[in-house]
């Protein structure tokens, strides 16, 4: 008679799966990066040569020029503002166009010196936009009761009808020699 | 007289036997959601502060131009000048038309070089631009 050899039970530990699962799972909770891009959307108008360019008029009443100079400074139609305070002004210009049609709706216009440091042209550009997103929210709020991003599609593209971002930077100029 | 202890009969133990299902299951998530960084960032900037932000939800149509407080552009990954911008750009937008370009520039850098890459860009129709910034608090 053969006798059986008992065979030993082929097993794998599984006591360190759980410490093995651990190290893998550390190693990707550190390296994950979740950062989403944040900034200033902005479309830059179609590059038409200097010779090419042909000067609109535009009603001034429509149109509102931001200078910044170089030393910070900020130039509101002419008057010299803070630059937090530029929203302020902007923001009545704005509400009062809603009920005019699209071509006379307001206009800002940015313009930079060479020398202006980026940091100021991003807080006035900040303004400039905040002025436009409170006035969207404000109007989504009155016709809607909701606020601007908690709208439908379609509600979100009539009050960017009624109110379009419209931010013209100004051509810059050559540099004399 | 002696007071006796009433304690439960039950086991007061954590069943750990799922545990390494869960922590499976955070892995895998994490897996999924990590992405590698893809270019090493040559220049050194740190990013100027806004408010009204916005997110761009389509990360695969974002091209990065990195502009550091040296003044150095780079592009992908290397270091350009900024004869070549346009062409880079262009090359980029054709094979992309959506594209939409961030701007990663550091915060005390001056308008004229910013001006200038505005212009490049203007000049390969690279319009859609995203001004990187941080959320001011």
């Amino acid at each position: 008679m053969i006798k059986k050899r008992k065979i030993p039970d082929a097993e794998i530990p599984t006591a360190s799966q759980a410490d093995l699962a651990f190290l893998l799972l550390l190693f990707f909770l550190v390296s994950t990066v979740i950062d989403v891009d944040t900034g200033l959307g902005l479309t830059l108008p179609e590059y038409i040569p200097p010779d090419q360019q042909v000067e609109v008029k535009i009603n001034p009443n429509r149109m509102a020029n931001v200078l910044v100079n170089e030393n910070g400074d900020v130039l509101v139609d002419g008057n010299i503002e803070p630059v937090f305070k530029i929203k302020d002004i902007l923001k009545p210009r704005i509400e009062s166009k809603i009920t005019l049609p699209l071509n006379q709706k307001m206009i800002v216009s940015l313009k930079t010196d060479r020398k202006t440091v980026y940091n100021v042209y991003i807080s006035a550009l900040d303004q400039i936009k905040q002025a436009f997103f409170e006035v969207r929210d404000e109007y989504s709020n009155g016709k809607f009761g909701k606020k601007f991003n908690d709208l439908n599609q379609v509600q979100q593209e009539d009050v960017k009808g009624a109110v379009p971002i419209i931010i013209s930077l100004a051509e810059p100029e050559l540099i004399k020699k | 007289m002696t007071f006796e202890k009433r304690r439960a009969k039950t086991k007061q133990e954590i069943p750990t036997t799922s545990m390494p299902d869960i922590v499976f299951m955070l892995l895998m998530f994490f897996m999924c959601v990590t992405t590698m960084r893809e270019v090493d960032v040559l220049v050194q900037f740190k990013l100027p502060e806004a408010k009204a932000i916005e997110k761009i939800e389509n990360k695969r149509l974002v091209s990065y131009i990195w502009v550091g407080k040296d003044r150095r552009i780079q592009i992908n990954d290397s270091l350009i000048d900024l004869g070549k911008v346009e062409e880079i750009m262009y090359g980029k937008k054709k094979t992309l038309p959506e594209l939409i370009v961030s701007l990663r520039s550091d915060q005390n850098v001056d308008m004229g070089l910013i001006t200038d890459i505005q212009q490049a860009l203007r000049k390969a129709y690279c319009l859609r631009i995203n001004y990187s910034a941080m959320i001011k608090v």
